[in-house]
Order: structure tokens, then sequence, then C-alpha cells
């Protein structure tokens, strides 16, 4: 923006002055070099996105509070025998009888009763994602009005809440367990496992603080949506008497047999909903076979909703007791893909060779990297820009962002499977401890995760890139937009002279307004991307179709929306001079704003449409000039324009870059509306972004491009 | 919020659309009401109510439907601070918060008093621009410079800018968040039509109302004194054309002395005291009048100087710093409590000390003068919302024809957009998400202050040049 208003300073800045003041004359000089600058910022920008890897500093611990590690653990083997003894009773079930779920919910409340903790179920209707235009704008609560959906679906959580002995109640640490009490599954039951060793040992210590809210969340419905509605619940109680009621009657017809067994239970199961205080942290506990492993391994999965992410604080805590504590191996999820192209070793080693030169010219200069770590740090780093952007919950801990709590999902996965007994309870003890840990140092916070970053990408679970030196890349890669869109903006209203009136007449020109025509086609090419958004919510009522039908209708009454409006808005007048500058100048105006917010929102999203969409705004220019220019520039330029505009259009973007990753072996058009289906059942910003930003201004760099000037 | 951006543009080309007449107006305007109808009825998702853009403790309607419960449960409308606007409103507005259609949205009859509201300040704006185009041929043919060119007869400036207040996403934002703001406008309009029409009464009613409301008009009195005393954009009586204003009064003398013998009488513009004393007579009748009502719908339970600390004393001391588009919040909320008074004195005499130099600079353009003021008090306010903004964007678009040559037109209206998306989105993740501060949110707050100076700014100096451009188009006439 500051560019632009030094532009245009400058534009407006009348001959007869002859020094103009410093700033102005940097704006002149900017604006006349615009070319320049803009070649050499982008550059600078995409270069700066590939030196992240080697930008990315250790992480630390900020908050002093935590102290991880500095107590012993208290964990002993009698915990653990106790919650084997559970896993047993849970896994004998007959897991084909119809009630061995609500068996097993006995079994554990049964469990935690004995330890002396209160425990309640939660009775919760899954709720199925559905696209509503408006949930992206509304504030969260309001997306919560209950359907009268059918009673025939519904979960059960199960529910243990730990008093803090000398506490007030007002803070709690959350722990869950995905636990499907449908089905026998051994990890999930070694997940049992471990989230009792540590509930029972918390159950008898006095150093508690915070109440301790243990959630076995019922995962046949998907683990997402349990804590989901378990959180709601929680967060939001319901006072008008008739949704609850109806709630209410849909269980009582359904599930007698829960309620005789309530009816048994009745002095140590509350059937009201159960709550302690604010949650300070969440950690979701999943144990998963993986084969192949050479030890075993810890995943941390901390991308929420439109790419939030949990104090980074938490990831350090569970990273310094993993690997110093408990010797486990921790890891992040990484593109696999990203390790087997070649060029990013040949950057790797170029890379490493200049930090050695460097170093060798100046000891004190230690940027080198070694050429393994810079992939593996590209690699990671994709994968957490990719996850942050789709802005999708990599898993249950999502939930818990959209309510400002910071969580992590750590996913265990065992070397072997074990079938010793003793390996098996060493495992369970590393794991136990792991998470005795992260819960005491929670349990020292004085006030919630503030002191560490929120914004933040990782190369590795000990690395991270900051939002200072992340956003300098995007900031180099963005900047050249308001500098051409305010030369443009000059180029098309430099006063002409020849058609200047006669000097003596009052002249009421509107000149200066005149790029108001070129904001009215962008403006109709905009709500065309809104109709576009809106589509597949009616495409998605048309009952037994397939994606590919989806997608074959939605394309066409897109591109029949935009005929209609081409053909309602076409000037028959002849083109005049400066339209498309003014065109262009208002799109990359636009552009430039919605990367802008984009970046604000989602700042993933903005990065990855930024390299997209800046070279094809910035290059955009009327064929019809490059060909009858017909010089070797102008051809580069035709065809850097051609491929960038092919590539640009969203469903070609996503089967290249799929492509790429998977090969191009099977491709199925229904895939694209599947994808974008699973961005907006999860109300993801990048859905928003590529209807309303991306679309539009892919269709105005294609009608500049076709500009018959 | 985030279809503003594309109303915002859908407004400005109408600009260059709506050359067609009165039926054209007539058209855009009765869209613009169904559109208003619509978002109404439609599914109360959007929360605009809630919205610190929008309502301000002062303009909400859920503070004024407290305060009208307060009211009929015996107690001081005043009372716990929470509401703090006039009595009369309560009156008006109060008993409209509390029925109920069943099946339509609550609080549905206020929203059709605003609709109405919004309409009949953008016919009011229509006639203001009516006549203030009049005037402005009229001088121009008086200077001997009107020319077939000049004489867009289409382009008419005030069904432009009736159609820009209609058709503002803020204003429809004000408008569907049910905030009071589109009363306070439609009142601050009607004086500016009553003053531009030469009504005494009207203009003093409009006055007294809207300072009464919001306070900030009160200095509206000196353009409304100027417009009504001097005459000088639309004679009221049959005078003779050089009363009508246009270009500064040294051309006028000039000209004078140019043609002695034309035979027309040589007055010089004067300022009519006479009238000066009529409107103020009128004034004080209306305010009587209002204070009257107040006292006697505060008698029960509060008295009038109850109402006036909690009013205007709200406004002054800025006690309530929850967070809105405004700069004094932030402030207020960060300086120490012991410079607190100084600083409020600093901060509300910067409107003051502005009123006498634009008095003097643009005596001679009453109507604009009233905008400038709008622009600048709508900016350092203490409670700003967008409403405030709707007002003076709809008062810019009468000065269409002076300001045709205005700069940076393009810059500004990327600024607007972009502030106003990006607002919206700090507040979430300031407020919402977590991630982001309070110092998120306040710096689009100074962006959007800056972008409003600088409107102002281009505006007044693009008035001026084009006045200084009639002086030297004139003069080298007259050298002829």
């Amino acid at each position: 923006m500051a560019e632009v208003e030094k532009k245009e300073v400058a534009a407006a800045t009348p001959p007869w002055k002859p020094k103009p003041r410093p700033i102005v004359r940097l704006g002149i000089v900017l604006i006349s070099h615009s070319l320049l600058v803009s070649v050499v910022c982008c550059t600078a920008g995409v270069v700066a996105l590939f030196l992240l890897p080697m930008l990315a500093k250790n992480t630390y611990i900020s908050e002093n509070a935590l102290m991880p590690g500095s107590a012993s653990s208290m964990l002993s083997n009698d915990d653990i025998s106790e919650a084997e003894r559970l896993a047993k009773d849970l896994t004998s079930l007959n897991s084909g009888a119809a009630d061995a779920g609500i068996e097993r919910r006995r079994v554990l409340a049964k469990y935690l009763s004995d330890l002396g903790v209160e425990v309640g179920y939660h009775k919760f209707e899954p709720h199925q994602n559905q696209f509503h235009p408006l949930h992206f704008f509304s504030s969260p609560d309001s997306g919560l009005s209950r359907e009268n959906g059918s009673c025939s679906s519904y979960g059960i959580n199960v529910v243990g809440i730990i008093r803090a002995p000398q506490a007030d109640g007002k803070e709690a640490i959350v722990l869950v367990t995905p636990f499907n009490f449908r089905k026998n599954s051994s990890s999930e039951a070694l997940s049992i496992s471990i989230g009792y060793a540590v509930f029972s040992l918390l159950s008898r210590v006095t150093w508690l603080a915070k109440d301790i809210i243990w959630l076995v969340a019922d995962s046949q419905y998907g683990e997402y949506a349990s804590v989901a509605s378990w959180l709601r619940d929680y967060h939001i109680p319901v006072f008008s008497a008739s949704s609850s009621h109806n709630a209410d009657s849909c269980f009582e017809g359904n599930n007698i047999n829960l309620l005789r067994e309530e009816s048994l239970d009745r002095t140590e199961i509350s059937s009201g909903f159960r709550r302690a205080g604010t949650m300070a942290a969440a950690l979701v506990l999943k144990v998963t076979d993986v084969k192949g492993q050479l030890e075993d391994t810890l995943s941390v999965y901390a991308e929420a909703s439109n790419g939030q992410m949990p104090n980074l604080d938490l990831i350090n805590v569970v990273n310094y007791l993993a690997v110093h504590r408990q010797g486990l191996r921790v890891k992040v999820e990484k593109f696999l893909s990203v390790l087997r192209w070649e060029w990013i070793w040949v950057l790797g080693d170029t890379l490493n060779f200049i930090g050695k030169v460097a170093g060798s010219l100046n000891p004190e200069w230690k940027f080198g990297i070694s050429t393994p770590d810079y992939v593996e740090g590209t690699a990671t780093l994709a994968n957490s820009l990719y996850r942050q952007a789709l802005g999708i919950p990599t898993g249950p801990h999502g939930a818990f962002r959209d309510f400002q709590v910071d969580a992590i999902t750590l996913e265990i996965s065992p070397k072997v499977v074990y079938t010793n007994q003793g390996r098996r309870n060493e495992f369970i003890l590393r794991s136990a401890r792991l998470i005795e840990g992260v819960v005491r140092s929670v349990n020292n916070l004085l006030e919630k995760f503030h002191q560490s970053f929120f914004l933040y990408l990782l190369t590795s679970p000990a690395k991270f890139v900051s939002v200072g030196v992340y956003m300098i890349g995007f900031a180099l890669l963005v900047a050249p937009l308001p500098l051409v869109a305010a030369s443009l903006y000059v180029d098309a209203n430099k006063p002409d002279p020849s058609s200047q009136g006669p000097k003596h007449k009052l002249q009421i020109n509107f000149k200066p307004w005149k790029w108001l025509s070129a904001a009215k086609q962008v403006f109709t090419v905009h709500a065309w991307g809104v109709f576009v958004s809106l589509l597949p919510y009616f495409i998605s009522q048309i009952p037994n179709s397939t994606p590919a039908a989806h997608s074959i209708i939605w394309f066409s009454l897109s591109t029949f929306g935009l005929l209609v409006l081409y053909l309602i808005t076409k000037s028959h007048s002849k083109p005049q001079k400066g339209e498309w500058e003014n065109l262009k100048s208002v799109t990359i105006s636009v552009v430039f704003i919605g990367l802008l917010l984009m970046s604000v929102v989602n700042f993933a999203t903005a990065q990855i449409g930024a390299l997209v969409l800046v070279p094809a705004c910035l290059l955009a220019q009327p064929l019809k000039l490059d060909i009858r220019d017909a010089s070797l520039k102008s051809f580069l330029r035709i065809a850097c324009n051609v491929f960038i505009s092919f590539v640009a259009f969203p469903p070609v973007g996503f089967f290249v870059l799929k492509g790429v990753n998977e090969g191009f072996g099977d491709m199925d058009v229904g895939e694209f509306w599947t994808w974008l289906e699973s961005l907006w059942a999860w109300n993801s910003a990048t859905y928003i972004y590529i209807g309303m930003v991306h679309l539009p201004c892919w269709v105005l760099c294609l009608h500049i491009l076709l500009h018959s000037c | 919020m985030p279809t503003a951006n594309t109303e915002e543009e859908n407004s400005k080309s109408e600009l260059q659309k709506n050359h067609g007449g009165g039926g054209g107006f007539t058209r855009w305007a009765v869209v613009a009401v169904i559109f208003r109808l619509a978002l109404i009825y439609f599914p109360g998702n959007l929360n605009l109510s809630s919205r610190p853009e929008v309502s301000t403790p002062l303009t909400s309607i859920r503070r004024l439907a407290e305060g009208y419960w307060l009211k009929q449960s015996s107690m001081s409308p005043y009372a716990g601070s929470m509401y703090h606007g006039s009595p009369l409103l309560l009156s008006v507005l109060g008993p409209l918060t509390v029925k109920r259609i069943e099946g339509q949205p609550s609080h549905i009859l206020c929203s059709l008093v605003f609709v109405l509201a919004d309409l009949i300040s953008s016919i009011l704006i229509r006639a203001t621009g009516r006549k203030l185009q009049i005037a402005y041929r009229k001088s121009l043919k008086s200077l001997n410079l009107l020319n077939k060119s000049t004489d867009s007869g289409a382009l008419s400036s005030g069904d432009i800018a009736a159609l820009v207040y209609l058709w503002n996403p803020f204003t429809i934002v004000a408008c569907v968040g049910l905030s009071t703001s589109p009363v306070e406008n439609l009142f601050t309009i009607l004086t500016l039509y009553g003053a531009a029409t030469g009504l005494a009464p009207l203009a003093a009613f409009g006055w007294v109302m809207a300072t009464h409301l919001s306070l900030y008009p009160a200095i509206l009195i000196i353009p409304v004194n100027l417009s009504y005393s001097g005459s000088w954009f639309y004679p009221p009586a049959p005078l003779s054309p050089e009363y009508t204003y246009a270009p500064p009064s040294k051309l006028f003398r000039s000209k004078e002395h140019g043609k002695v013998g034309d035979g027309k009488s040589s007055q010089e513009i004067i300022f009519s005291w006479r009238r000066v004393f009529h409107l103020l007579v009128w004034t004080s009748l209306w305010s009587v009048y209002v204070l009257v009502l107040c006292s006697i719908s505060v008698k029960q339970h509060g008295s009038l100087q109850e109402m006036f600390q909690r009013t205007y004393g709200f406004i002054l001391t800025v006690e309530d710093l929850s967070p809105n588009i405004g700069v004094l919040w932030y402030f207020f909320a960060e300086v120490f409590d012991f410079f607190r008074d100084f600083f409020l004195i600093v901060f509300h005499s910067n409107i003051l000390f502005m009123i006498l130099p634009l008095a003097i600079r643009l005596k001679h353009r009453p109507c604009f003068l009233a905008f400038v003021y709008i622009a600048i008090s709508s900016m350092l306010k203490s409670y700003p919302s967008v409403g405030d903004s709707a007002l003076y964007l709809g008062l810019l678009g009468l000065f269409l024809d002076e300001l045709a040559d205005m700069q940076f037109s393009f810059f500004l209206f990327c600024g607007y957009v972009g502030v106003s998306l990006l607002s919206p989105v700090m507040h979430n993740l300031w407020i919402w998400r977590g991630t982001g501060n309070a110092n998120f949110y306040y710096a689009t707050a100074m962006a959007y202050a800056c972008f409003q100076i600088v409107l102002v700014v281009e505006s007044v100096s693009s008035m001026l040049n084009h006045d200084r451009k009639l002086t030297k188009l004139s003069t080298s006439k007259l050298q002829k």
C-alpha cells in the first residue's frame, strides 16, 4: 500500500516543483523501474522461500514455569499392571455381541469409579459436516443449531474427571484417547492402557493444581466428531429446554440398555454433564501399528483448522521429554516425494557448499546446513505448508483450537507388535511417563500458553521458522503488486497532450475516474466467483450422482454463467487507450488485497497462492500486442503466459500437483470435486480463497491476455 | 462484510452507469430497499449487530432494548451503564424492540424503521444535490463559464450521491446491523437539506435533533449559518445572480469593476445578521422543545442532569474502552490515569481547532464545509462506526462536478476496500483465535484513520484547485 501511495504521490507531483520530498523521489524511482524491481523482488521472494529450512531456528522452551523434566516420574509398575488388567477386560469381551459396546463402557466406568474419580457419560449425535455458505463468516457459536437428525446413530463418550485436591477447580488439563467401543483393536487397547496408567497415578498425586479430564472418545463415527461434540457441549451449555429435550427423547427411545445400566450404578455415575475449569491444554493420545520401524516413534500432529497451530511451547515440551527423558524418536510428517526430487538435493549441495565457503571466509558465519538436513527440512516444511494451506485439522486436536485451547495429537507407534508382556509393559511405562511429564509441566502453568509462537512452520520436531522470518519471503513476493499497479495506473492515465481541450473553457473531465469501468468489470467477475463458490451447495443436493457428474455439472454451469455475463456486459465500442492497463491495474490491486487478507487468515494458502498468482498477474499482457511485436522477448512472454494460465486454472493445477506427487497414472475427474468437498466440509478458508480470489483473478488474467486492444 | 468489496465497487460503478434521470434513481432506490429487506429476512447468521464496526455503545440496538426494559421496570434507563442514547429514541424505538411478529426475525420493526430512514436520507440528499447543482450552474452562468460541454444534463450529482449513499456497503451494514446511526444520519442530512433550501425551522430542527442524538453534529451550526444566512449558493429571494455564489468574492469584485455599467447592483455578498438571528431563534425554540420532551420522558426515574451525564458525558469522557474502528479506545486504555483528563481535552479540542480555519477558508462553500466537518468528526469521535463513514461518503458524491479531478481516488478506493475487509479478520484473529492481539486490530483502525485523512485532504485541495481554476478562467475572460 505504501508503494501505491508513494507512487501516486509521485504522479500527483506537479512539474513546477523542482525538488519533491525524498520519499516521493524514492517512489518515483521505484515506479519508473517497476519492471526491474518486480523481477528482483519476485526472485528474492522465491529464493527466500527455499532458504527457509536454512533459516530455521532450534526450538527452545520459552515459558519458564513449564520446567519440563525437573521432577522425577512417579509412575510405577502397579499402575501399569492395573492398566493392563483393564485392557484385558476390555479386549476379552466378545466383540460380536450387540451390547459389547455398552459392556465395555460399563467396565471402563467401573474401573474409573474404583479410582474414586467422577465418571460421566456423554451422548452425542455425530454431525455430518455440511456445507453452509454462511458458516465461513459467522462467529463460532452460530453454527451450532442442532438439527433434528435421525436418532438411529449416536455415540457415547466416557469422561473421567479428577478434581485437584488443593485447587479451586477453575482450570483443567484434558487427555483424550479415541476408542471404538464396538471393535476390538489391540492398538486402541494399548492407548487405553497408557491413558489409564497415567490417570490412575494422577488420581493419587498431591501436586495437582488443575483438574484432569480423561475423555475416552467414542470413535465409531470418527475421532474428530466425538471430541468436537463433547467440546461443544462443554463450552456451550444448552439453556433452551426444547433442544435438550429433543436430544434426550431420542436417547430414551433407543438406549434402554444404557439407562438400565445407569440405574444400576446410579451411586457413582452422574447422569448430568460434568465440567471442570477452562482448559489449559489438551493431549490426544493414539497408538498405531506401523510396520518396519527401527525404534519406537512418536509422531506429533498439530495443524488445526485453517492452518492454526497450538503454541509452540506445547510441542517443545513434548519433544524435549520424548527425546531427552524417554528416548523416543519424534517425527513430524513430511512429503516423502520431495526426498526423491533430484534438484532439491542439488540445491542442498549448493547451499552446503556456499555455507562452507562462507564459513572458511569468516568462521563467525555459521549458516551452513548439511544436504540431508536441508532436504529433510524442505520435505517437512513442504508438508507443514501443505497441511496448513488445506485448512483441514490433522486430528481430533483440531476441535480444541476452535475454543482457543492448545492441543496436539501424539501418535505413538511401537517398533513391533509386542507379544512379550515385559516388553509391552516397558513400552507402556515410557509412553505413560511422557504423558505424565507433559501433564506435570502444563500443571505448573500460571497462565495459559502465551510465551511462545502461535504462527510458525515446522522444519523438524526441534526446528521452526517463525512468522517474522517467513513473512519476509512473502512480502518480497507480493511487493511488486502495488508497484506495478501504480505504474500501470499512471501510464494509463497520463494526460494526453493531443486531446487537451481549449484552455479557456471549463472542462469537467472524469479522467481520474476512468478506473471505475475497469473496477466494474473486476467486480462483475468477482460476483461470478461468489456464484461459482456457492454452486456446490446446490449441486451436492442432487441425489444419486457421482463426484464426476457433480464436477461436470459444476463446470458447465460456471462456464455458462461466465458466458452469460460476457454477453450482457460486452461493449461494442472500440477499445479505448489504456483500457487493458487500467483493468490490469485494478486486477493486481484486488489480488494484492486478497493475498494480504489471506496471509492473515491462513498464511500457507497465501504463500502458495502468491507463487501462482503473482507471476500470472504481472506477466499478463494482451497477446495481440506481443504477436504484433514479434521479438524474442515477446515470444518468451507468450510462452510464459500460456503456460501459467494453463497451470493456474485450479483443476489443472490440482491434477498437475497430484501427478507430480503420485504419478500421472489414474486420474478421475471426480477427485477434484471430492477434494474441494473436503475443503468446504471443514469450512476451510482455502475454499473461499480459490473461489473468490484465485478463480476470478485467473479469469481476469485470461481476459487481459485475449484483450482486443 | 465479505460482500463489502463487491458492493462498493457496485456503488461506484453506479457513478458511471446511471446517467438516466429520475427513472434510474427510483429503480435503483427500490432495488436498494429490496436488497436491505432481503438481508433482514436472511437467517440471522451474519450477527452484524454484535460487530464492533457496526454497533457502538451509543448506537447498539441491544443496549437500547436493555434501556427500554429498565424503563419498563420502573428504573432509570441509564442505570448500570448500558444505555447511552437519547430518551426520545427510547420512547420511539423502545416499544418496537419488544414487539415480535410470529415467524419473523426479531427487531423486524426496528429494521423497517432504519430502512425507511435510509430511504428518506437518500431522497433528501438527492434534493440537496439538485439545489446545489442549480446554484452551481447559476454561478457558472453569472461568470459566463457555462458552456455546452459542462452542461452534462444527464449526470446529476444529487442522484449519484443518493445512490452512493443507498448502495454503500457501509450504509447497508449499518442499516441491517440494527445500529441507530441511520436515524442520526437522517437528522444530519435533514439539517443540510434545510440549510440548502433556506428553511430555517427545518434546518434548526435537524440540527437540534442531530446534536441531541450524537453531539458531534453540533459543529454543523457554522456551515448551516453560513449557508442560510449568507445565501451563498442558493438565493432564497430573487436577488441578483451575483449572490448565488460560487467562486471567492474577490472574483466578483473584480468582475464588478470590469462591467460597472451593467446596471446590476454592486452589493457584496452580505452575511446577514438578521438571518442568523432568525435561525438562532428557531434553534433555541426547538432546543427548548426537545429538552421539555426529554424531561417528560426521564422525569419519573431520573433527571435531565443524569441524561446529560450519561449521554454527552459518556461521549466526552470516553468511558467505554471496548474496541471499535476509532483511534481513541486503544489510547485511553493505555494512558496513565492521571494524564487522562489532559489527553481528553487534547483529543476533543483537535476537532475544535480545525473548525475556525476551515470555516474561513471554505466559507463560500458551506455544504462542502459541512462535509469536511462531518468527515473530521467521524474520524476523531469517541465511538465511531461505519455508519458515520457512510454519511460522509454519501455527501462526497454531492461535489462530483467539483471533485472530478481528485487525485488518489483509486488508491483511496482500494484502501477503503482493503481496510474494511481486513478489520473483521484482525478482530477475529484477536478475539476468537487468540493468535493475534489488540495491536493487530488497532493497526487497521490507524490505517483507516489515515485513509480518511487522505480523503479529506485530497477533497479539500481539489475543491480549492477547482475554485482557483474558476478564478483563472473568469479573469482571463474578463481581460479579453
